[in-house]
């Protein structure tokens, strides 16, 4: 049991850091956005093994109940944005956002 | 033990997979088979019902999402990747996966054994009456994303 949450916390943390690795590289918007998505599994998947090591799931699972209806709500407003901007720079490069007139 | 690191390995490779696809629609796809997978762990940890809103909710709903978004800016043409992050991130990924393997093999013996504390009871017991304010918030989330998606799909006036 001390073992498998440990590992589990060793591959999260491999998550968070391949998302944030996305973060800083890429320049397709929907690929940014991915990155984001990646580093919410790390997130959660930290929070699950943090109430497993204590043989308390419960409030754990309340709480990436909670955070998987939030990350809904922010996937859904930030690719609403990702097609009003690509409407307007008829691109999805995030460097033409740095060119954007008024 | 091993098949529970074989899930999280799949997992982390999926992931990696939805990173590096040149292809918009595939990386949906790996982003929904790593979903899934992270259900199954969910599952495996002794959280259904973390599982079935991942499985439901995550894999689901968010990859059908991506993928209208994917079908409506499809006209707009390919973006073209530096040649940079092809190199650094897998290096980038491959060296930190080697040091958080090293790390973590350091702790496994050091980290004493954590208190287990008492189940408080089941989980609406936990969801209803402990994190009532987190619901409370929840709805405001829900709300606050429903009248953004409105607000930002809405038609210009005459005038504008």
């Amino acid at each position: 049991m001390t073992d498998a949450w440990i590992v589990s916390i060793a591959f999260a943390a491999v998550l968070v850091v391949a998302g944030l690795a996305c973060l800083l590289l890429m320049r397709n918007l929907i690929k940014l956005f991915i990155g984001i998505e990646v580093v919410a599994k790390g997130v959660s998947l930290i929070l699950l093994s943090s109430g497993w090591a204590r043989d308390n799931v419960l409030v754990a699972q309340s709480l990436v109940v909670t955070f998987i209806v939030v990350e809904v709500c922010l996937v859904a407003t930030a690719l609403a944005l990702i097609i009003n901007i690509t409407r307007k720079t008829k691109s999805l490069d995030v460097r033409k956002l740095a060119r954007l007139k008024g | 033990m091993v098949l529970h690191i074989a899930l999280l390995a799949g997992l982390v490779l999926f992931s990696a997979l939805a990173i590096l696809a040149r292809d918009l629609i595939k990386s949906a796809i790996s982003l929904a088979v790593s979903s899934l997978l992270l259900g199954i762990i969910f599952f495996r940890m002794g959280a259904p019902y973390a599982g079935v809103f991942e499985i439901s909710v995550v894999a689901g709903l968010i990859t059908v999402l991506f993928i209208l978004t994917i079908a409506l800016t499809k006209t707009e043409g390919d973006v073209r990747e530096s040649k940079l992050a092809r190199i650094v991130f897998p290096l980038a990924f491959v060296v930190f996966a080697l040091v958080d393997a090293l790390v973590m093999k350091g702790l496994l013996a050091r980290i004493p054994m954590l208190q287990s504390a008492a189940p408080p009871g089941t989980f609406s017991d936990v969801l209803w009456k402990e994190r009532t304010l987190d619901l409370v918030g929840q709805i405001a989330v829900i709300l606050a994303g429903v009248f953004a998606v409105l607000a930002l799909f809405r038609k210009r006036d005459h005038h504008d």
